[in-house]
């Protein structure tokens, strides 16, 4: 299946084609692919994250299905 | 949301939760209470101490005040009128969907990237309708232009560099932590009166 993957910050550099920039990428998974097996596939760091399927929060443990937007926030501190 | 006829009716009859009296809170407060915002919920645990004199809203005399007491006081010198509700808590996944109740817009203002994760977790799994603003990336002495404000989720906006991190041991400079506060206050004040893009 395909998900639109987007990756912010410190993270769009762990996209599969090593491009900079945050935008969405269309990428490959198997069926039945959940978030947190799409984080261990890219590599991300276990770093505090936000994660939003089609615009809506999303946890680790949601499996994915063909089209969705997958966009993947780490946050950092200041305030 | 359609654009509101009487935009100051529309502030007026608003309430907004603040997670953090801080460098962004304390501000965005300020500018809300300015912008007549007719009830604040202020929340936060802290004391006021010296060395955020550099860039909270606070005075010398504040300190060891708590942040909630001292920051409700100044804004009432600025609106008598405004209603503040002090919460004087440690917001944690549990308590923060009952500390933010009854909150048309959220603002996430606090210090440490794991707590701000928890924040945006936490209040867009529970109140997915209530739209949220935080923010990340405002440290160091990069440009101020850098520092954007933007919808990443349908009621999600973020505002700063998203990079910039006080971990990398970048100062906190109040020109640059007001501006992102500056976001952060007219992104609630936008949606507020209807709009949905920040």
């Amino acid at each position: 299946m395909i998900v639109d993957v987007a990756l912010f910050a410190s993270l769009a550099s762990f996209q599969p084609d090593g491009l900079p920039g945050r935008h969405s990428r269309p990428l490959e998974f198997p069926e039945g692919f959940t978030i947190s097996q799409v984080i261990s596939a890219l590599a991300l760091p276990d770093e505090p994250r936000v994660i939003f399927v089609n615009g809506r929060h999303a946890e680790e443990s949601t499996v994915l299905r063909e089209g969705d937007r997958l966009a993947i926030f780490p946050p950092v501190g200041g305030g | 949301m359609d654009v509101k006829a009487d935009p100051r009716a529309a502030l007026r009859a608003a309430t907004v939760a603040i997670i953090g009296c801080g460098g962004l809170g304390s501000n965005v407060a300020s500018m809300l209470v300015r912008s007549g915002v007719g009830t604040l919920r202020l929340i936060d645990y802290d004391r006021v101490e010296e060395d955020n004199l550099n860039r909270q809203l606070f005075f010398r005399e504040d300190i060891g005040r708590l942040k909630t007491e001292a920051l409700a006081d100044t804004l009432r010198r600025i609106t008598p009128e405004v209603t503040l509700i002090e919460v004087v808590a440690r917001v944690d996944a549990e308590n923060i969907l009952g500390l933010v109740a009854g909150a048309d817009v959220i603002v996430e203002a606090v210090d440490g990237a794991a707590d701000k994760a928890m924040i945006v977790n936490a209040c867009s799994t529970g109140l997915p309708d209530v739209p949220l603003v935080t923010a990340s990336g405002l440290a160091g002495s990069g440009s101020a232009n850098e520092i954007v404000s933007e919808r990443i989720a349908d009621n999600v906006y973020l505002v700063g560099d998203l990079a910039s991190d006080v971990r990398d041991g970048l100062p906190l400079f109040a020109s640059r932590v007001m501006a992102a506060a500056a976001h952060e206050a007219h992104v609630v004040i936008r949606v507020l009166l209807g709009y949905c893009e920040p």
